[in-house]
Formats: C-alpha cells, structure tokens, sequence
C-alpha cells in the first residue's frame, strides 16, 4: 500500500510532469544503528513510479564510505540530490539529513522539482550576491517532521 | 542558494533524529539555520534579509560568536 494517498500522487505526478531534466536521489542508508533507514527508503520508492525522471541510488555509508565521504555524507539515513544537466549528473549540493516526513517531504519535493528544472525563484540581486561567493559556504538548516 | 552558487552546499537537518547535531549547535527551535558554523538565522525570513544575513557567515570570524549585544536600532537620526 503506498504511503501517498491517490490524490497526492497525482498532484505529484503533475507537478514531476515539469521537470525538464532527471534527478537522482542518492539514498545514504546503514543496516545496523539505523531505525529510519527503511522507512526512508520506503518513502523514496514513492517517487519513482510518478516519474521516469527521478531514480535513486542506494548506498551503503559503511560498505561505499569513499562515496558518502565525495558528498560530504557521514550518516544515515541522508539524501543527496544529483541533477543532469546535459552533459552527464551533477551534485546539486542539496543534502537532508533524516527522514523526509512531514514538512520535510515537503521540502524534498520541493529540492527535486528545483534540481529537475523549476527556476530557483531568486532574484536578481540575490542571484547576484551568490554568484560573488567565492568561497565554500555550508548552510544547514534545522527542522522538525511537524 | 546551494543549487544557484557552485561554493555553496546546504543541509536540511532533521533535528528529533540527530539530537547530537541538535546540541553541538543549540537548536531549541526551527526553522534554525547555521551558516560555516559561525552565523545563525531563527526563523524565516524574507528572501533578501535571509541571503544577505546568510553570506554575512563570509566576514564573520570562525568560531561561534555571542549573540550580538546590539539589540536596538542605532538611533542616531540627523535630524530635519
């Protein structure tokens, strides 16, 4: 039984119909220690079936640390977004940490419709201030499911 | 901001599953926003006052700085 009721899904559906171009949503997972794993993982399997454009790819934090280390990833269960961009997948830098429940799926829905194409909603001036940032910069915001 | 700046990586952190992060940046309510550990942001903001606030991370010092002791407006008006 999915866990997205008809009605959200085909919102969801329609919303995905946008996208313009794929997104990968790389699933950070472990098998001990790690209580929200599987429900995370069964909340990203709901994404896939709504679009040929979004897959996910699993891996292990132990087992592929050189992997979750590439992405600045260090525990589970987390979420990388990877977007194409014509010439092949790159890393958008957007991560979250923990289940993806509650506002938090929100918010994923939100990071994947962005990275398969929507426009950013920024404007100019701050498009500006960011495109002068020129040094690394990590931002985490803290949330909670409700 | 992180899929704009190519400098840029944001996190969204789910604060109930990691109470350890939750402490080390002293997240008593959300949305919290930490910036290279040395800005924070409570609450939500305008989108102009919430980027600017944000890369202020970029000339603040590295360690985690006292909350700011200027409260008020600076109220040093010129005159009509």
């Amino acid at each position: 039984m999915s866990l997205i009721s008809e009605a959200d899904q085909a919102k969801l559906r329609a919303a995905f119909g946008e996208m313009t171009s794929p997104v990968r949503l790389m699933f950070f997972t472990q098998t001990l220690d790690c209580e929200t794993c599987l429900q995370t993982r069964q909340i990203l399997d709901e994404l896939p079936p709504l679009s040929d454009k979004i897959s996910i790819e699993e891996v292990n934090l132990i087992l592929e640390g050189d992997k979750a280390k590439q992405y600045g990833i260090d525990r589970a269960p987390a979420i990388a977004l990877v977007g194409g961009n014509g010439h092949g997948m790159v890393d958008s830098r957007i991560r979250f940490l923990g289940t993806p429940a509650g506002y938090e799926f929100i918010s994923l829905i939100q990071a994947v419709l962005l990275v398969g194409g929507r426009p950013a909603g920024l404007s100019p001036e701050n498009r500006a201030r960011l495109a002068a940032v020129n040094v690394p910069v990590t931002i985490q915001v803290f949330t909670t499911p409700t | 901001m992180a899929f704009t700046s190519p400098n840029i990586t944001a996190y969204a952190v789910e604060a109930t599953e990691f109470p350890d992060l939750a402490r080390r940046y002293q997240v008593s309510g959300v949305p919290k926003t930490v910036v290279n550990d040395s800005v924070e942001i409570l609450g939500a903001l305008p989108q102009d006052a919430y980027v600017v606030q944000a890369l202020s991370a970029l000339s603040a010092p590295s360690a985690p700085s006292a909350p700011s002791a200027t409260s008020g407006q600076p109220e040093d008006q010129p005159k009509g």
